[in-house]
C-alpha cells in the first residue's frame, strides 16, 4: 500500500490513539505514565480540541475550547462517534515544560512550545553559540516526538493484543461517563 | 514556525537507503552544489536551493554552520514570480481592447485572444518580483530522522523532491502508522496491518 492510502485508510490509528491518550491524563488526572522509563510526565489537553465526523462531502469538524479537562462538548461529540483530530496538549517532563498541538492522523506537531534552558549570556552570533542554541532546541523538539513515540508504542501494543477490548470497555465507559 | 521561531510546526521524515560511510567528507560539496541561486536581476520564474537557517540570503554558511552535532541544519529557499490571475486578466482585456481600437474590429479572434494571454503572461512574468519562501530541516544523521517545519503539501513534496537531488536519498513521511510500524517487531506489524477502527461509543 503506498503512503496516500495508508494516510487514508489507517488516519483512524493517529485518532484512537489521541482520544486513548486524553483517557489515560484524565484517569490519573494529567499524569501518564512512560514504561520503558517508568516515568511520570504531565499531559494536559487544555483549551482546544478539534473532532471529525464523517468522509468526503459529509465531512464535519468540530472545534471545542474551554478549560482542560472539562471540555464537555468534546466529550459529547466523542459520544456521538465524532473522531478526535486535534489537540492542544500541555507536557510537563523532568523540570521542562511544552505546549503543542497535535494534529493525529498525520502526527504532525504544530506550534511547539519549547521551554527556554539557555541564559542570556549563552546567545552570542558566534558559530559555536549558534551551534549550542541550535543543538539545545532540536534535543527539545526531539524530546516532544521521542516521547509521544514511547506513549504511542504503548497504545498500539495494546491496541493489538487480546488486552484491547478490555480497554476499550474502559474507554467507552469513560466517554459515557463524561458528564458526571 | 520554523526551527529557531518560537511556536515551532514540524513533521518527521525517514531517510530511506544506506548512506554512504564517507557522507561527511562529501556533505559539503553535496549542499554546495545545490545552494539557492537568486533570480532578482534574471526572468527566471522559479528557483529553489539551500540557505542558512539563520540568514536567507547567505549560501557560504558564515553565519551558521549547516553542521550542529549529529545534525544538518538547512533551510529550503523557494522564490518564485507569480502573476495573479486577475492581473492578468486586466492586462488582457486592456490590450484586447486596444488591438480592437487600431485595428477597427468590433472583436478579437480567439487565436488573437490565446496570443494576447501568452505575450502577457510573459511580460507580466518579467515584471514580477520573486516571492521568497523558506522552510527549515533538521536531519539527525545518528537517527536516520528528518524534521522538516511545514505541514504545507506542496512544501513537504518540493522537499522530497529537492532532497533527493542534493543527497541521492528518499524520504518516507512518517505518520502514525509507519511510526507504529517502526516501533514494533514484524510478527506484531501483522497484527498491525489487520487491526479495523474501533467502535467507542
Amino acid at each position: 500500500m503506498d503512503l496516500v492510502d495508508l494516510i487514508t485508510e489507517k488516519r483512524f490509528i493517529g485518532q484512537e490513539f489521541l482520544t486513548w491518550l486524553w483517557y489515560k491524563s484524565d484517569e490519573r488526572g494529567g499524569t501518564v505514565l512512560l514504561p520503558e522509563m517508568g516515568e511520570d510526565i504531565t499531559l494536559v489537553f487544555e483549551k482546544h480540541l478539534l473532532l471529525e465526523f464523517g468522509e468526503g462531502d459529509s465531512h464535519e469538524k468540530i472545534i471545542c475550547t474551554g478549560l482542560q479537562a472539562e471540555l464537555k462538548e468534546a466529550r459529547t461529540g466523542l459520544q456521538m462517534g465524532k473522531k478526535l483530530e486535534q489537540a492542544r496538549i500541555h507536557m510537563i517532563r523532568g523540570e521542562y515544560e511544552w505546549h503543542m498541538t497535535i494534529k493525529a492522523s498525520l502526527m504532525e506537531f504544530r506550534s511547539v512550545k519549547v521551554p527556554k534552558t539557555m541564559d542570556g549570556v549563552d546567545e552570542g552570533d558566534t558559530q559555536e553559540a549558534v551551534e549550542g542554541r541550535l543543538l539545545d532546541r532540536l534535543g527539545l523538539l526531539e524530546t516532544v516526538y521521542k516521547t509521544f513515540d514511547e506513549l504511542l508504542g504503548q497504545f498500539i501494543r495494546i491496541r493489538i493484543s487480546d488486552q484491547w477490548p478490555a480497554e476499550a470497555a474502559k474507554l467507552r465507559t469513560w466517554i459515557h461517563h463524561s458528564d458526571r | 514556525m520554523g526551527l529557531l521561531s518560537s511556536a515551532a510546526t514540524f513533521v518527521r521524515y525517514r531517510v530511506v537507503g544506506d548512506i554512504a560511510p564517507d557522507f561527511w567528507d562529501t556533505a559539503a560539496e553535496q549542499i554546495s552544489r545545490c545552494v539557492f541561486k537568486d533570480i532578482d536581476d534574471t526572468y527566471d520564474e522559479f528557483s529553489v536551493g539551500w540557505v542558512s537557517v539563520l540568514n536567507m540570503f547567505d549560501t557560504e554558511f558564515t553565519s551558521a554552520s549547516f553542521v550542529a552535532g549529529d545534525h544538518i541544519c538547512l533551510t529550503m529557499r523557494i522564490d518564485e514570480r507569480k502573476v495573479s490571475p486577475k492581473v492578468l486578466k486586466k492586462f488582457c482585456l486592456k490590450e484586447e481592447e486596444r488591438i480592437k481600437k487600431e485595428r477597427q474590429i468590433p472583436k478579437v479572434s480567439r487565436g488573437q485572444r490565446l496570443e494576447i494571454k501568452e505575450n502577457m503572461e510573459m511580460l507580466l512574468m518579467k515584471r514580477a518580483a520573486p516571492v521568497p519562501a523558506t522552510y527549515d530541516l533538521a536531519w539527525n544523521l545518528a537517527e536516520n530522522t528528518v524534521l522538516f517545519f511545514s505541514t504545507n503539501q506542496k512544501a513537504q513534496s518540493q522537499l522530497e523532491d529537492f532532497f533527493k537531488e542534493t543527497f541521492g536519498l528518499l524520504l518516507s513521511l512518517e505518520i502514525p502508522y509507519t511510526t507504529a510500524e517502526r516501533l514494533l517487531s514484524t510478527s506484531e506489524g501483522h497484527a498491525l496491518a489487520n487491526i479495523s477502527p474501533a467502535v467507542l461509543v
